[in-house]
């Protein structure tokens, strides 16, 4: 027996939807013919589709005007039309969705095809979630990065109410924004309109508890599958179901991400965190070149996220004790990962799309002002490969600098630092740190990126 | 809640006199109004044409659905008219409308009470015996039994 899937959606979410679904259900009634159809409209996603029986269908017919996550039917026959057509004609495209043919060639090892093909499926879904995010993200990153690195023109301590604090402010607002738009559009892409209110609720903990991007992608994922199981499993009696999506499920996921994140996630991060500044101040006095690649890489690891924070934290409380040396390592460590991205798209642009390589332009000047979240969008899309070597590349550099003995008299500022006269001991020295320090992320960037066509 | 329960006997019209959408949108809300579910026609009247403007309601199949949401509405209602002679609607598959419901509902009406009547009736709509039914009904108690079976 053939089975046929179907997919409606439109941009209201109201009439069309459903009436294309009544309109193929009841076609294929007639027709005898087995159909599910998951509706996607202003009550969210009912009826999803499951892996499982997408593997298992015949063909799949496409009736809409928005995005269906098509991803998911890769591989198999899918016939795609306006919804218009899934409520006019529905008989005509069951016959077309019952006659094509399979594509897989369903030998005897389909089994084992089908599993693996599911696997791939459902990477290639979380990598879409993760895109989703991060391409969301990627216009704060770009606006706050610039106007924060504008500010610095005005001085690097600007005073309340000038041109200049303006600019910070306005600049921070947008990277303030960045954590929670990445967790809600991850959580948006898995679970649809209701997984937007917690991922963003999520997404602005983690920065609350320092969990920086790392942590937004944990709560991202996290708010997409509560909304997503919350939908799917809360069962209510008819006369309440009303409440479900306008009342239930924002509550209580909301609730439930909260919870989590500031429970499960934000509790071990605290200790996370003090374990790691008593650990640093262990080593202070142990070897500089060891202390200053381990600010390095912690500079790297997650880009504003606990281990960051710790060695920013860690430096800055030195400089009370005038110990400049760390505070220039964690500089240096800090600028490298997105003058390196930069560098990686420059030396070989193939590997990487247009928009990454026009993304990479935008990190050399956040690079350059020591706004290491210009790596983020490139660290979030791909943390196991590029994460690796942005820490690579910030330890050479906080190792270098601290073995030529630079020091650094303010917290931040990136190269608009050098300008100001004794800020940097051993200037030329330190911009050599920096230099091999980004060298060395692009090269490690370019060796564990899969090529585009590859992947 | 049961649909036909929205449905008051003041706000079905067998038939309505065709007209402009506006003008038929006008003369189901006073029909609303009569039965004391709109409080403030012109406010209510104004959320109606302003969904018209996003997109037409006109659903195809010769029916038009629409809809809004007021603090001129003082109780979720449901307006039934067969019109006198087909009207442009704009609709999805450009065929002018020939009946119309017409959905009221309270501004802080908690929950998506009108989303899913106007689900249900989407859903039913479809079905061609449904249709045919609303159009030979002969008498408003007749509207009613065919619109409980939803």
């Amino acid at each position: 027996m053939k089975k046929l899937l179907a997919v409606t959606a439109c941009p209201t979410g109201i009439a069309h939807t459903y009436m294309a679904a009544e309109s193929l259900q009841k076609s294929a009634a007639e027709k005898n013919v087995p159909i599910k159809v998951e509706t996607r409209g202003a009550m969210g996603v009912e009826n999803e589709l499951s892996p499982q029986e997408i593997a298992e269908a015949h063909a799949i017919i496409i009736a809409a005007d928005t995005d269906v996550l098509e991803e998911r039917f890769a591989g198999k026959p899918v016939i795609k039309v306006p919804v218009a057509h899934g409520i006019k004609r529905p008989g005509e495209l069951i016959d077309q969705a019952l006659a094509k043919q399979p594509s897989a060639p369903s030998a005897a090892p389909a089994g084992r095809a089908k599993t693996e093909e599911k696997e791939t499926g459902s990477g290639n879904s979380i990598y879409k979630n993760l895109m989703n995010g991060v391409s969301n993200m990627l216009p704060l990153v770009v606006a706050g990065g610039l106007i924060i690195a504008l500010s610095f023109i005005f001085g690097l301590k600007p005073a309340e109410g000038t041109f200049g604090f303006q600019l910070l402010t306005i600049g921070k607002a947008a990277m303030g924004l960045m954590v929670p738009i990445l967790a809600g559009f991850i959580s948006f892409s898995i679970a649809g309109k209701l997984g937007l209110a917690p991922g963003l609720v999520g997404g602005m903990l983690s920065t609350q508890i320092g969990g920086g991007f790392l942590g937004g992608i944990i709560a991202g994922f996290l708010a997409g599958y509560v909304a997503k199981g919350l939908i799917k499993y809360l069962k209510l009696p008819k006369i309440m179901e009303g409440l479900k999506p306008v009342l239930l499920i924002p509550l209580l996921s909301v609730l439930i991400v909260g919870l989590l994140m500031i429970y499960v996630i934000g509790d071990p991060l605290k200790w996370l965190m003090d374990g790691l500044t008593s650990w640093l101040l262990t080593m202070g006095s142990a070897n500089a070149i060891i202390l200053g690649a381990v600010l390095g890489a912690m500079m790297a690891i997650d880009m504003g996220g606990p281990f960051n924070k710790t060695a920013y934290t860690f430096a800055t409380g030195l400089l009370a004790s005038s110990l400049f040396g760390p505070m220039a390592a964690v500089m240096a460590a800090g600028m490298t990962p997105p003058l390196g991205i930069w560098l990686a798209t420059v030396l070989a642009p193939k590997k990487f799309t247009k928009e990454e390589r026009e993304a990479g332009k935008v990190a050399s000047v956040l690079g350059l002002s020591f706004i290491t979240e210009g790596a983020i969008p490139f660290g979030a899309a791909d943390p196991l490969r590029m994460i690796p070597a942005f820490m690579i590349g910030s330890g050479v550099a906080g190792a270098l600098s601290m073995a030529f003995g630079v020091g650094l008299h303010a917290p931040h500022g990136g190269i608009f630092v050098l300008a100001i006269p004794n800020a940097i001991d051993n200037i030329l020295w330190y911009v050599l740190a920096i230099a091999v320090g980004t060298i060395v992320t692009a090269l490690c960037v370019n060796l564990f990126k899969r090529n585009k066509a590859v992947a | 809640m049961n649909i036909h329960d929205l449905l008051n006997k003041d706000s079905i019209f067998l038939p309505l006199e065709s007209g402009s959408r506006e003008e038929i949108i006008r003369k189901m809300a006073a029909g609303l109004q009569a039965s004391g579910a709109v409080t403030d026609l012109e406010q209510y009247v104004q959320a109606v044409l302003a969904r018209e403007q996003q997109s037409s309601t006109g659903i195809g199949f010769g029916v038009a659905i629409p809809h809004g949401k007021s603090a001129g509405v003082a109780k979720a209602s449901l307006s039934f008219a067969r019109l006198s002679a087909p009207a442009d609607w704009e609709s999805l598959d450009d065929e002018p409308v020939s009946m119309v419901f017409m959905i009221a509902v309270p501004e802080e009406n908690v929950g998506n009470e009108h989303l899913k009547i106007l689900v249900a009736l989407s859903r039913k709509l479809i079905h061609e015996e449904f249709r045919q039914q609303l159009l030979n009904a002969k008498s408003v108690d007749e509207v009613i039994e065919i619109v409980k079976s939803i």
